[in-house]
């Protein structure tokens, strides 16, 4: 018996298994050698499982509240009305409306129709109406963390992606199942594990039957 | 309320755990009224809710709520630089076009206002669009009459699927001005699809393509669980 360790705990004894002794007590005396193994594997598996959890986590929390604010990027617009008509010239625009908005960065025309120009000037890409003087400045800086997560997580296209999302959806399952079966008596499934495994199932069970369901109009 | 320390431990048991449940109640009864309180309507909510369209429904469909602007909502973006735009309108038609932003700017320009639905819930009333209706492009391309259903193409692979007659309504359009300036960035520039009756998935972001098809083909979120038809009156938001 290992110093401290409750009798039904599962941790091996020098003489519960792994050894020649193995299998060569009485009849009622045989120790459960698979927690030592379940837990190992349980431990082991949340380890390798963190930095994929936290992709998924943090993604998933971004993208739940997506109707909030954009998770990938941040974006800036504001609008500005210049005295109209502005120049015909596009160059002469470019001027008028950089030396205007206080811009120092080089810009170019990047496209221009009648009634529309758009200018690039670093980050900000312009737009103007010659014919009204209204410029409208946008730019957008990716959030580089959630950005790249939110790519992983909603996987599109992405093949080789796609094992390994399946290999962490296993890895998890394993998890969860592991996680049942870690500690014996009062604290395990048949206690307080019970209890809230039953809470955690209940509360999808419960969602569901309360709102309706998919299928709810 | 701190355990005095000469408490039995039975005691101290017993309190904790009594400590331990006042405070989930606690908890719970913040969660609730947090909940009511985030989920309450709005009074402009409750005005929209109480306005009817010229065929009797209700304007703000069920389950939805109103916002000012459009939410930006993910999506892999396209490049929205106009002279980088080519729309390719093809499949089952006569004569398969491949359309430069010019192209769009000369043909017969709509300008619309209409209230758009999102299915993850939030309405924008009154949002007005500049566009080409798909069905001049359909006119110009010269749809077969085989052509059941239009799947619109968008950056990134993304696609989704309408029924002809939607695609056909005139209030469908390929847009590229909102509230006159230039789609936002996080909203799909240069051009996306409208379609303004049904859940705001169909009015694909990035356009690039408009085909037409005999057959239906769920898009992106369609095979994912979402609703083929996606009508926001019968709230079909999943499938």
């Amino acid at each position: 018996m290992v110093d401290g360790a409750p009798a039904d705990s599962g941790v091996p004894s020098p003489t519960s298994g792994g050894g020649p002794g193995r299998g060569a007590g009485k009849r009622g005396t045989h120790r459960i050698t698979w927690r030592p193994f379940v837990r190992s594997l349980h431990r082991d598996l949340g380890y390798a499982l963190i930095g994929l959890t936290f992709v998924y986590a943090l993604s998933g929390l971004a993208v739940n509240h997506i109707a909030d604010w954009d998770p990938n990027f941040k974006s800036y617009k504001a609008t500005h009305l210049l005295k109209a008509p502005l120049p015909e010239s596009e160059q002469a625009v470019v001027a008028a409306v950089t030396s205007e908005l206080g811009i120092r960065e080089p810009a170019r025309v990047t496209f221009s129709a009648p009634g529309w120009i758009d200018i690039e000037a670093g980050w900000r890409k312009i737009h103007v109406d010659p014919r009204t003087g209204k410029v409208t400045v946008q730019g957008e800086k990716p959030r580089f963390f959630i950005r790249l997560a939110n790519w992983l997580h909603l996987n599109r296209g992405k093949k080789a992606w796609t094992v390994v999302a399946d290999t962490y959806a296993i890895g998890l399952l394993t998890l969860a199942c592991t996680g049942i079966f870690m500690l014996p008596g009062k604290n395990g499934i048949g206690g307080r594990g019970g209890i809230f495994v039953a809470l955690g199932v209940l509360v999808p069970v419960l969602y569901v039957v309360l709102s309706g369901g998919p299928g709810h109009k | 309320m701190p355990i005095p320390p000469e408490t039995t431990p039975e005691i101290r048991e017993a309190m904790d755990r009594r400590r331990f449940l006042a405070g989930a109640a606690a908890g719970t009864v913040i969660a609730v009224l947090g909940g009511f309180y985030a989920f309450r309507d709005d009074p402009e909510t409750k005005q929209a809710r109480a306005e009817k369209l010229p065929d009797g429904r209700g304007r703000l469909p069920p389950g939805q709520r109103l916002v000012r602007s459009l939410r930006p909502m993910g999506g892999t973006p396209g490049d929205p630089d106009p002279a980088n735009f080519s729309l390719r309108v093809h499949g089952t038609v006569e004569t398969p076009q491949e359309l430069s932003f010019k192209d769009l700017l000369s043909m017969t320009q709509v300008e619309q206002t209409c209230d758009v639905h999102c299915v993850t819930s939030w309405s924008v009333l009154d949002s007005e669009w500049t566009g080409v209706r798909v069905a001049e492009l359909a006119k110009r391309a010269g749809v077969q009459k085989e052509a059941r259903f239009v799947i619109f193409e968008s950056a990134g692979g993304y696609t989704t699927n309408v029924t002809i007659a939607d695609a056909l309504k005139p209030t469908t359009l390929v847009a590229y001005r909102l509230f006159g300036d230039p789609l936002p960035l996080p909203n799909g520039p240069p051009v996306r699809a409208l379609v303004p009756h049904r859940y705001f998935w169909k009015s694909a972001k990035w356009l690039t393509g408009v085909r037409f098809s005999e057959v239906d083909e769920p898009g992106y979120w369609e095979v994912r669980g979402y609703h083929n038809r996606a009508d926001p009156w019968k709230e079909e938001r999943y499938g």
